[in-house]
């Protein structure tokens, strides 16, 4: 029984900065297609017609091709890279898992599709990203969702979109379309040691994905798909009959390819932070440090990349904290057209502080940002200089002193005419 | 004095033309000189040996603390908010320490600048101690005159340039409070003698100036305000008690408490604290002692006895009252644990493992009181006796110095130091009086000029009794003899125990190689100044906090826990990080936001005080707190109860993080001959856990002698796999 999941893999933390890294966005087209020959690019070539309407500058390369390589003199020559070949044993020229691997850690992204056969190259580039695909030569096989087309093995699957994540972000309108998706490969499962799963779907127990997307600590975006097919002009024409529902004209097939694609190649869910400021309410400075009771102000400019443009991100669920090891603030920032800004007093402690944004959900981009800044305590000229109810001590001090004043004088200068009188 | 000058051999280079006044005062002028020059370069080995470089741990504090006062000026060193310390808390640090050294460096800094002669702060600092000991010699030769004579002072004088009890705080670079407190404290002493003595309002307002720089410079200041309220005490209970007295002690208490609470670390202590106490109710006791006499001396003896119980039974009913009151509302503040552990010695090591793991807060083993004081052991004595004999008002005080001090010196190591002046003090009195009594017999041609102008009664009856007694003087050349030869060897011994034991910077090592050769091991400032070149600047580094200070001085970067322990939480959490597994470690890192652990290792040149052997007190300290229950002492020995590193360890012992850093490659590793890789050559064994390799960090960096080693925390696994 197998279901169609994508399922996501979001992330905490750290757009990190690795050596030779890749700054991939939006504008980033460079695009490698790796394939098992040449004529897929004939039978999918729907799906790369779309890809060059986006305004990708495609290169297309065997698999097996000897000058292949995606970095050259430590700089990597494609953003982007699809992987078509399931079948392939070993990349030719220099590329390998581990370099595919690298490409991911440095920033790139990657499209893998197997089939019924999946190389080795391909399942040790999958295991590193925690997906293990089915046994080689086998299909994923489905008594009850088929296809009516299929051949009698009931391995052409019609899989519904109401087992697709509910995330508009990755899935598209693939899911509000309502339309069914041809499947003819394998399946693959995720790692359960996974500590970083965050949205598993529903229907645990059957276990089996066709579809599943990663995107890891630096933002950089796998997707895994089972099939090959799945991206093939006849799947994208072709209509699902179910053997058991209703027949459509038209598969999903090719919203949710391109919507996958486009998300996997940074066209959507890509958020930046920028213009970090923090300063103080009253006079509009950032001072080199805080002191306790302060009133200060955050605020931050969050951007979407929407259609190829950087727009205003108009999420209200941004929140900030002000972390000394806990959270002693933690507040939503106001959003006036993605100018985030949050006003708060510094609570009465000292230490060295961090403004925190971690801002994380499923389609988007991950967002952290830490700013340190230190808290001091009062100086000391800033303490109240006379307190209310320290009078009497201060009134007692003064009328001591003088006391003490009168008193020395009457000793010093009051002759004792009489001495057998006692003084009380 | 004749008695004096005539010891000197060579009298008869003396300018013949001076008077004989004038020869004395050129004699004690020229004595005090030498003295004073000897105790200055006698703590010059560390100097000469090395280079002119600060030495351990706390001084490197004081250091960076002086270089920021000179930099910054007063008030911003006040209101000092230390963000590079105890990450992410900070400390205040204007308000946590004593800012005497740190005043006294930069005043005479800008004193040296101000004649033009420049001068590097950090020379300033490494030669404070040793010119302070100048002066120590100085005020030590007028406290002991005050006590005795002239001819004690200087005895006592010369004794204390050269103690080791007290070199050993005050060689050059050891820059730490200790280094000028002794002064202050003998200083403040000296005044006070002499305002007991005058019973004057000037030497008593001088006495509590003296006092509030002692304050200023150092912790130990409790001792000294403690000691001189016993003294008061002492006094009213054997009948001293005088209008001198009451004049002297009232002008001090009042004087040098409204002086104390100025420094901001003291604040309130000396109306809140217990410590203090006993100088409040002395006072209090003079008061109402002084008002019984003059009461007394205005009425009859039967009114007097009425109203005199009547007067205890109220007042004792009211003052216990109140004493309860505040106890109860937490004004009288509790008992702080070093005063505890002063008191008892095993109550730190059964309440506060952080007090307990400092070397320095050990009891002392009877044979360092031999090492640091030498013959002194054995004139203290002598010189007590001598007090006794001659019982003034000067020499109660000095007896209880001598006693008090004795007692805290065996509870606490350190504390050998409070011990060390009062020991040249008593023992220059002791040798002094057995000089003075058996060179009056050496030469008898002359027993009437000498017997004529004796100082002392008790002295001159026993020189008029020696000629009961046949061979006089062979005895007393004999006595005579026997005591140069007692100081000869006081010399050789200090000059050794100095250039052996004391004059080692601890941040750079030497050994001696097979052929007598010197090896310097420079590890510790090679680590440090890696961190310093090749890290973020705001890069976080968690060590254990031995080398806080250090870290913070040399390396400017931010750490977790250093050498002012004010936070046992803290130095708890770092220590469950050292004694848990890496997996734990790291969530504890991440929390703390680690960038770098250090960790020093000896193993491989055999250096003894490395990680390993302090781990235990990591254990310790980090179960000592809630979070850290699960961490338990004895997961860590073997069943049988032993702490060992080889293959029969405990497997908790052998995954902690703290083993993982230490011997990370350690296991290939040939240290030395005929023995297997991995020998540790500290702990003589073949560890037990060899082949490993970290997951959460990385090895970013090993000194040379792989004294210290630096490991980078790991960001997350980017893809997500563990």
């Amino acid at each position: 029984m197998a279901r169609l999941f994508i399922f996501a893999v979001g992330l905490l933390l750290f757009a990190s900065v690795w050596s030779s890294s890749l700054n991939v966005d939006g504008s980033s087209k460079r695009l490698l297609v790796l394939l098992d020959n040449l004529g897929l690019r004939e039978s999918h070539s729907f799906y790369f017609k779309q890809l060059k309407d986006r305004g990708y500058s495609i290169t297309f390369k065997t698999s097996d091709d000897s000058s292949l390589q995606i970095v050259k003199y430590g700089e990597y020559l494609y953003d982007h890279v699809i992987v078509f070949a399931p079948s392939t044993k070993e990349f030719g020229g220099r590329l390998d898992a581990e370099v595919l691997t690298q490409f991911v850690d440095a920033g790139g992204n990657v499209l893998v599709a197997g089939s019924n056969t999946v190389g080795d190259v391909i399942r040790e580039f999958a295991s590193e990203c925690g997906i293990e695909f089915a046994d080689d030569k086998s299909a994923v096989v489905d008594h009850l969702n088929y296809d009516l087309s299929d051949d009698g093995q009931h391995t052409l699957i019609v899989a519904s979109p109401n087992n697709l994540l509910s995330s508009e972000l990755i899935v598209g309108q693939a899911k509000k379309n309502n339309l069914p998706f041809l499947f003819r490969g394998t399946g693959m499962s995720s790692d359960p040691e996974n500590p970083l799963l965050l949205d598993y779907p529903a229907t645990v127990g059957k276990r089996t994905l066709l579809i599943s997307v990663l995107q890891a600590r630096n933002n950089a975006r796998v997707g895994f798909v089972g099939s090959l097919d799945f991206f093939s002009n006849d799947f994208f024409l072709s209509a699902a009959q179910p053997n058991n529902g209703k027949k459509s004209d038209k598969s999903g097939n090719q919203d949710l390819a391109v919507a996958l694609t486009d998300w996997l190649f940074k066209q959507r869910g890509v958020l930046r932070s920028r213009n970090i400021h923090h300063y103080l309410k009253s006079d509009k400075s950032t001072p080199r440090f805080y002191t306790v009771k302060n009133d200060i102000v955050f605020n931050v400019q969050f951007d979407e990349f929407v259609h190829g443009k950087w727009m205003p991100f108009n999420g209200t669920d941004v929140q900030l904290e002000f972390v000394r090891i806990d959270p002693f603030v933690r507040t939503t920032l106001a959003n006036k057209g993605g100018q985030l800004e949050a006003q708060f007093r510094v609570p009465d402690t000292y230490g060295i502080f961090k403004f925190v944004i971690d801002y994380n959900r499923v389609g988007y981009s991950h967002l952290y940002s830490a700013t340190q800044v230190s808290v001091h305590p009062l100086l000391h000229t800033e303490y109240e200089r006379f307190i209310t109810s320290a009078y009497p001590y201060y009134i007692s001090t003064f009328s001591m002193m003088a006391g003490a004043f009168l008193l020395s004088f009457l000793v010093l200068y009051h002759r004792d005419d009489l001495p057998k009188k006692k003084a009380e | 004095m004749d008695a004096f000058t005539s010891i000197l051999p060579f009298k008869q280079l003396l300018p013949q033309k001076l008077s004989y006044d004038k020869q004395e005062t050129f004699l004690k002028l020229f004595i005090l000189a030498s003295a004073g020059i000897l105790a200055f370069a006698t703590r010059l080995f560390s100097v000469l040996r090395y280079e002119s470089v600060i030495h351990e741990f706390d001084p490197y504090f004081n250091y960076r603390t002086t270089k920021f006062l000179t930099d910054e000026g007063f008030y911003s060193f006040h209101n000092w908010f230390d963000d590079r310390a105890w990450y992410p808390l900070g400390r205040i640090i204007g308000g946590t320490i004593y800012p005497g050294l740190m005043v006294t460096s930069a005043a005479l800094y800008h004193a040296l600048r101000w004649f033009h002669i420049t001068i590097d702060i950090r020379n300033v600092c490494v030669f404070l101690a040793p010119l302070f000991s100048s002066f120590t010699v100085i005020v030590t030769y007028l406290l002991t005159k005050e006590l005795k004579n002239t001819s004690a002072g200087l005895v006592a004088a010369c004794l204390i340039s050269i103690v080791p009890g007290y070199i050993s705080r005050s060689v050059a670079g050891s820059y730490d409070n200790e280094g000028i407190a002794i002064f202050c404290m003998l200083l403040t002493y000296y005044l006070w003698i002499k305002a007991i003595k005058t019973g004057s309002i000037m030497w008593s307002a001088s006495c509590a100036l003296a006092y509030f720089y002692m304050v200023s410079s150092w912790g130990g200041y409790v001792f000294l305000i403690n000691l001189i309220p016993l003294h008061v005490l002492a006094l009213m209970f054997t009948g001293h008690f005088s209008h001198r007295i009451y004049v002297s002690y009232s002008t001090f208490y009042i004087m040098g408490t409204i002086l104390s609470m100025q420094i901001s670390f003291v604040g309130f202590q000396p109306v809140q604290s217990s410590e203090h106490m006993l100088a409040f109710g002395t006072f209090g006791l003079c008061q109402l002692f002084s008002f019984v006499e003059y009461v007394k001396s205005k009425l009859t003896q039967a009114q007097f006895d009425a109203l005199f119980s009547f007067a205890l039974v109220t007042v004792g009913f009211a003052l216990s009252v109140a004493g309860l009151v505040l106890w109860a509302s937490g004004k009288i503040a509790p008992w702080t644990g070093r005063f505890y552990a002063l008191l008892d010695p095993s109550y730190a090591k059964n309440h506060i493992p952080i007090i307990a793991s400092v070397s320095e807060h050990q009891p002392t083993a009877w044979s360092s009181f031999f090492f640091d004081f030498e013959l002194l052991v054995f004139m203290f004595p002598v010189g007590i006796y001598y007090c006794f004999k001659e019982l003034t008002d000067a020499n109660i005080f000095i007896i209880i110095y001598g006693m008090t001090s004795i007692y805290f010196a065996g509870v606490m190591v350190r504390l050998m130091l409070v011990l060390a002046p009062v020991m040249c003090v008593l023992s220059g009195i002791g040798i002094s009086s057995i000089l003075t009594t058996y060179m009056r017999n050496l030469d008898v041609s002359q027993p009437k000029k000498s017997a004529g102008t004796a100082s002392a009664g008790s002295r001159s009856r026993r020189t008029d009794d020696s000629s009961t007694y046949p061979r006089k003087n062979e005895i007393a050349f004999g006595v005579v003899c026997l005591m140069t030869f007692f100081l000869i060897t006081y010399v050789f011994h200090c000059t050794w125990v100095t250039s052996e034991a004391y004059s080692s910077p601890s941040i750079v090592l030497s050994a001696r190689g097979g052929d007598g050769s010197r090896y310097i091991f420079d590890d510790f400032r090679e680590a440090y100044w890696w961190l310093r070149y090749n890290t973020d600047e705001d890069a976080k580094v968690m060590s254990w906090w031995d080398y806080g200070y250090q870290i913070t001085a040399m390396a400017n970067r931010t750490i977790l826990v250093d050498n002012n322990t004010w936070n046992n939480t803290h130095i708890s959490r770092v220590g469950q990080a050292m004694s848990s597994t890496e997996d734990k470690a790291y969530e504890i890192m991440r929390e703390l936001d680690v960038d770098y652990v250090l960790v020093i290792f000896g193993g491989l040149i055999g250096y003894s005080s490395d990680d390993i052997n302090k781990f235990l007190w990591m254990v310790r300290i980090g179960g000592s707190t809630d979070k850290g229950a699960h961490i338990k002492e004895s997961d860590y020995f073997t069943p049988q109860g032993e702490f060992r590193v080889d293959k029969e360890g405990s497997p908790t012992l052998l995954n902690c993080l703290m083993y993982k850093l230490s011997y990370y490659r350690f296991g290939e590793t040939y240290t030395e001959q005929d023995k297997p890789p991995g020998y540790d050559r500290t702990r003589s064994v073949e560890i037990g856990n060899k082949n490993f390799e970290l997951e959460k960090l990385e090895e970013a960096y090993t000194t040379e002698h792989w004294l210290v080693r630096i490991y980078k925390v790991k960001k997350e696994e980017n893809r997500g796999q563990s």
